[in-house]
């Protein structure tokens, strides 16, 4: 069931599993919908939370940014801080600013994983448009 | 009848201005067509306008609004905001600016919804494709994305009138074929009559804006 918020339909990402640190190791994490079928424009989304799971990947700092897998994401947020074996939730307003993104897809990538650590990500956000 | 006039206010979606069968008077710039209703339905809320990407402070092209035009014999009311935190400058034709002031022209920002949430000031009518424009102004120190457009509205078609249809029309038409002054005249002419001496109710309709001093 979505949630319909008086600005837009809030819905969620799947689970990513970031598996390689450094932004060579970026994962699209949210793919913006589009409105295909329809005569006229463009779909943009603000995220509303950030779900972090940290599994043995050492204390690190985790970024989202527009664009595909790639070196050089422009970053969309300040990092997140992610912490060895825990479990960290951010909430806009609260914990980061609102940002609205225009782009094709979310990526998200660590600044670095411990050896066979991985890191979970789950954004929820508000479709507006 | 409570029914026939433009900018009602009111809780919720706003009401059509004519119904099935009820007259309409289409004014667009200095043209007037006189038309019976046939049809209407209404128009869910839809993006029309996407003006795009605007860099900090910057102003648009003027953009046609080609998704707000109607097919042949049809008229558009439209009610709308912008999604985007951007001013919007309408134009009703292309070349004549919509609410202008003797020195302003005033524009719309998101902030209708709240000063304005039944969009009674927004609303403006299009008669077959003669379409406005829009401007897209951003006030940002900040690049925006997007100046996107969502409007809401009624789709009605018409038709020529050509003689009385209605029991109301016809008992009107009646009566003025009984006064001398009015003998020899076809249906058409009398309910042009009937309606401009406002015997029969009609709807007056704007479809553009208006030059000032026009």
């Amino acid at each position: 069931m979505l949630l319909n918020t008086r600005e837009g339909t809030v819905v969620s990402g799947g689970v990513i599993q970031l598996v390689a640190g450094g932004a060579a190791g970026a994962l699209v994490v949210f793919t913006t919908p589009v409105l295909a079928g329809q005569l006229i424009g463009v779909k943009s989304v603000k995220v509303r939370k950030v779900m972090l799971r940290n599994n043995a990947a050492g204390n690190t700092t985790v970024f989202l940014g527009t664009g595909g897998a790639a070196v050089g994401i422009p970053a969309i947020l300040p990092a997140f801080d992610s912490m060895n074996g825990l479990t960290d939730s951010y909430v806009v307003d609260a914990d980061f600013p609102e940002v609205e993104v225009f782009a094709a897809t979310i990526s998200a990538w660590a600044a670095a994983l411990a050896v066979a650590g991985t890191i979970d990500v789950q954004l929820e956000v508000v479709i507006i448009g | 009848m409570p029914d026939l006039y433009v900018f009602k206010a009111q809780v919720g979606m706003f009401d059509p201005i004519a119904l099935q069968n009820q007259n309409v008077c289409i004014h667009y710039v200095q043209n007037t067509y006189y038309r019976k209703v046939d049809f209407l339905e209404s128009l869910p809320p839809f993006q029309c306008l996407n003006i795009g990407a605007l860099g900090a402070g910057a102003v648009s092209a003027r953009t046609n609004v080609a998704n707000l035009e109607m097919p042949d014999n049809e008229f558009g009311l439209f009610r709308w905001w912008p999604l985007d935190d951007v001013q919007i400058r309408l134009f009703h034709p292309s070349g004549m600016a919509k609410w202008q002031l003797r020195n302003l022209q005033v524009a719309v920002d998101p902030q209708i919804l709240v000063r304005d949430p039944n969009l009674v000031s927004t609303e403006i009518a299009v008669w077959e494709n003669n379409r406005p424009a829009m401007e897209a102004i951003n006030a940002h120190a900040f690049a925006l994305g997007a100046a996107r457009v969502v409007a809401i509205g009624y789709r009605f078609h018409t038709s020529e009138i050509k003689e009385a249809v209605t029991q109301r029309e016809k008992a009107v038409i009646n009566q003025m074929r009984g006064e001398s002054r009015r003998q020899g005249k076809k249906d058409a002419e009398l309910m042009l009559e009937a309606f401009k001496e406002e015997l029969l109710p009609i709807t007056h309709v704007w479809c553009s804006g208006r030059g000032i001093g026009d």
